[in-house]
């Protein structure tokens, strides 16, 4: 058996749990979606509203893609079809860094690296688990599709379109690991690529131009710096055409080989950014300056994404305006399909948006959160643990600073709105609105928050899948939970439902404080239990 | 305030089982106030996980431990107040400098003494600039043990503390243990470096799968052991009837053997008897105890897991 094929094997089954949930997810969401559709608009003249209303609406164009036609397949695909393929990208990123830079900082690949194998044996085996992950998504999410009762030629080659843009993100993720010096920081910045592929995306949709009769949209070449975009472009229930996926395989092989190459002339350990010498004194005397310093780079990342959210909310507001004016029954259309019903169409667009920042404001403070658990298992808390100071002074410390973050995080984004409208010139919603929109799904991430801390405290071992289990589920049922016809009560379960959608919706200081005494009754848990459990290794 | 004449550690009947395996199985240990204590035994002996319990990071499964005075699982701050660890694994923040690191931990004690810092920066040869990431073993070690010694204490718990350390920069952190026992601090050191444990300790203990097999000081203990005898120029058959010696080996007119300490005296009338042409008398050496200790099997129910570690049944 070639090397490579034998530590694939062996990565494999360290990944035999996340993979096999990460796929199975997204086949979960895929059907899910299908059947809703099948469902919830089963009329075609129901699919043919809600095909005219997206078309004509850049703010559904951003965030879910071009509809291509009303087939049920065709706005399945149109509905989930982007977000779909983040999730893919996502996964792919996270399995490659996770067995590259990762395994290389921990010092695991120097074990490997010592045996008697090519250099590149350990990258080759990341790929092909990667590219094996990929292909069985594209099976799973056939079948998902299939067992809705979509057809099955589709069916078969929306699952590809999904596994090609998380297929791209295989070598794209290797390259990252490449440079970057540290597990997280790659993580953070393969990740943005995936972000920042659905952003460009988005702004493609939005600009694209509408057919006479509203049922196709034809997406500007923006789109088209994405790999989400030439995914869409497979057009898989209507005009089938697999041109578009071969050119992202064709894209991936081409990365892989550079990557390779790269790692074949590179150190063990090494990464573009040199190393500095730092400084010979420090001024870090406490638990919360430490955990300022060690979450700042990240607090910098995440400000950064959110920044682009806001100013896109902001600055294609007025983009949007000028689509819908003038359009009044398409006005009423919209009214009646979005909550507020007499919202300007502007505000929704930029609600949305804002809502998607205050996910990213929570994720800013989770990952803030659960450095707790790195530091755990790395055994730097041990080090930590043995001055006269307290356990729960450790966690309030970076759960306090983690609160702050997503606060410092959910600011930028109002505050990026509020340019973003300014710089077109246009009177829009005032600053101080935008960013008390912005903060208002605070509370809310404060719960995210504090959940990963009450289960570092109680079942560490747990912390980090339930921690972002969590976020990815209140996320899934804010994004889906609507167009799914999931019950009013499970919609309800995620604390976002809970967060007004302004400047749609006004400010309910009530649900606030309620969600700001859960927050905070969760970190007094959390306090009280870290004491009361051994410190593992 | 507890007495100065009272332990500064006292531990009685502690037990650890993590899941099926039984780490620690009703040990005991005292260290004095101002003593140098070795504790020492086999890997997966115990060692780390009875400091750990030391420390307030786990909690025994049975027994009691004091620190101070005082439990260190219920009050972990009041028994660090005057503590100074070095831990067996030291992992490092891979962004901070060393020189940070080392003001970190010393700043969460109270503050480091700048004039003491600057001196062991400069008896170990470190760097404090570079970033952690780029530190060999050794000096990942000595980030710990700068930061340790940087500010007085009254106790100093050391896990493997010279592990990776080179000989002179072993000898500095020798010197620096003498410095603080000077001090009068009180000093608790795994350790599986004999000759280290033998030129710094005043007492020691030796633990195997989770108990003590022999604790005592230095002195006490060598006189359980035995002395080497090599005797020359003497039939091997006429010595091996001496009463009680052990491990004889002849080799022509070579003979060596082993004797305990209550016997001494009757063997030594027989070899002066037997006339030899030679005689070497070997001090009884620490290493030949501590390897019996290690390799023999302390107990009947003492499994063959490769840790040597009990089991839960
Ligand atoms: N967190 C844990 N979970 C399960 N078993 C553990 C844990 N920590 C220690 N053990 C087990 O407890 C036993 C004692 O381990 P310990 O680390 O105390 O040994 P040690 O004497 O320090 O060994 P070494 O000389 O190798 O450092 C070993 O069998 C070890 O495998
Ligand atoms: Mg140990």
């Amino acid at each position: 058996m070639p090397a490579a094929v034998r530590l694939a094997l062996n990565q494999l089954q360290r990944d035999r749990i996340l993979v096999p949930v990460w796929i199975l997810g997204i086949a979960l969401l895929g059907f899910a979606t299908a059947s809703a559709v099948s469902s919830e608009f089963g009329e075609v003249g129901e699919r043919q509203a809600i095909v005219a209303v997206a078309a004509a609406n850049p703010a559904f164009l951003f965030l879910r893609g071009v509809p291509d036609g009303f087939g049920i397949g065709a706005v399945v695909f149109f509905q989930g079809f982007a977000f779909t393929a983040l999730l893919a990208g996502l996964m792919s990123t996270l399995l490659v860094v996770r067995h590259t830079r990762t395994d290389e900082e921990l010092g695991r690949a120097e074990l490997i690296g010592s045996t008697p194998l090519r250099r590149t044996a350990p990258l080759a085996a990341t790929l092909l688990v990667g590219g094996a992950a990929n292909l069985v998504l594209a099976g799973c999410v056939a079948v998902g599709y299939i067992a809705a009762g979509l057809p099955a030629a589709g069916s078969v080659t929306a699952g590809l379109a999904v596994a090609a843009v998380g297929l791209f993100f295989v070598p794209v993720a290797a390259v990252v690991a490449q440079l970057m010096p540290s597990g997280h920081s790659a993580n953070g910045a393969a990740a943005s690529l995936v972000g920042a592929a659905y952003l460009l995306r988005g702004v493609g949709d939005a600009i694209g131009t509408p057919n006479a009769d509203l049922t196709q949209v034809m997406s500007s070449w923006v789109s088209l710096l994405s790999p989400i975009g030439w995914g869409q472009r497979s057009r898989p229930f209507s005009a089938a055409d697999t041109m578009p996926l071969l050119v992202l395989a064709v894209a991936a092989a081409t990365v892989a080989a550079v990557v390779l190459i790269t790692r074949n002339r590179r150190d063990l350990g090494a990464s573009l950014l040199p190393e500095r010498v730092g400084r010979s004194h420090g001024r870090l005397r406490s638990f919360v300056g430490l955990a300022w310093v060690l979450q700042r780079p990240i607090l910098i990342g995440w400000c950064v994404g959110a920044a682009v959210m806001g100013g896109l909310a902001g600055g294609l507001g007025p983009v949007i305006a000028d689509a819908v004016a003038g359009n009044t029954s398409l006005k009423e259309l919209i009214g009646r399909l979005v909550p507020g019903s007499s919202a300007d169409i502007v505000d929704v667009f930029t609600a949305a948006l804002i809502g998607i920042a205050g996910v990213l404001a929570a994720a800013a403070g989770i990952q803030g959160v659960l450095r707790l658990r790195a530091e755990e298992t790395e055994g730097r808390a041990e080090l930590l643990l043995t001055v006269p100071k307290s356990r729960t002074n450790w966690l309030v410390a970076n759960l306090m600073l983690a609160i702050a973050s997503a606060t410092v995080v959910a600011g930028v984004a109002g505050a990026a709105a509020a340019v973003g409208i300014f710089l077109t010139g246009t009177a829009g919603t005032p600053a101080i609105q935008l960013i008390a929109a912005s903060l208002a799904h605070v509370p809310a991430a404060a719960i995210f928050i504090a959940a990963p801390a009450v289960i570092f405290a109680a079942i560490p071992r747990l912390s980090v899948p339930i921690g972002w289990g969590l976020l990815a589920g209140g996320l899934v049922l804010g994004q889906f939970g609507e167009l799914l016809g999931l019950p009013e009560w499970l919609q309800a379960v995620s604390p976002f439902h809970h967060s007004p959608a302004m400047p749609v919706e006004s400010f309910d200081p009530g649900s606030a404080l309620v969600m700001g005494i859960v927050a905070l009754g969760g970190g007094a848990i959390a306090a009280y239990l870290i004491q009361h459990r051994d410190l593992t290794g | 305030m507890a007495d100065t004449t009272d332990p500064i550690i006292e531990v009685r009947g502690l037990g650890k089982v993590f899941g099926k395996t039984r780490a620690l199985d009703g040990l005991d240990l005292s260290v004095a106030a101002g003593e140098v204590h070795g504790f020492l035994g086999p890997n997966g002996a115990g060692k780390s996980t009875t400091l750990r319990i030391l420390l307030g990071l786990i909690r025994p499964s049975s027994g009691t431990a004091t620190v101070f005075g005082a439990d260190p699982w219920r009050e972990p701050v009041r028994s660090h107040q005057d503590l100074a660890y070095v831990p067996g694994d030291v992992s490092l923040w891979p962004n901070l400098s060393g020189g940070e690191v080392i003001d970190l931990l010393t700043g969460l004690r109270g503050g480091a003494d700048t004039a003491l810092r600057r001196r062991l920066i400069d008896a170990f040869e470190f760097d404090p600039r570079r970033k952690t990431r780029t530190y060999s073993k050794g000096n990942r070690q000595k980030v710990a043990l700068i930061a340790a010694f940087a500010r007085p204490a009254r106790l100093y718990v050391l896990d493997e503390p010279s592990s990776g350390l080179d000989p002179i920069m072993e000898s500095v952190f020798r010197s620096e243990i003498g410095r603080v026992h000077d001090d009068g601090a009180t000093v608790l050191l795994s350790s599986h470096i004999l000759s280290e444990v033998e030129q710094l300790c005043d007492r020691v203990t030796i633990i195997r799968a989770g108990r003590v097999v022999e604790s005592g000081s230095l002195t006490a203990l060598r006189h359980l052991k035995r002395t080497h005898f090599r005797v020359e120029g003497v039939d091997g058959r006429v010595l091996a009837n001496l009463p009680g010696i052990q491990d004889v080996r002849v080799d022509g007119l070579t003979t060596e053997f082993e004797v305990e300490a209550a016997t001494l005296p009757l063997v030594l009338e027989g070899v002066a008897a037997a006339r030899p042409t030679g005689l070497t008398v070997s001090p009884p050496s620490l290493e030949s105890l501590f390897l019996r200790h290690y390799a023999e099997p302390s107990s009947a129910n003492d499994g063959a897991g490769e840790d040597r570690a009990g089991r839960v049944d």
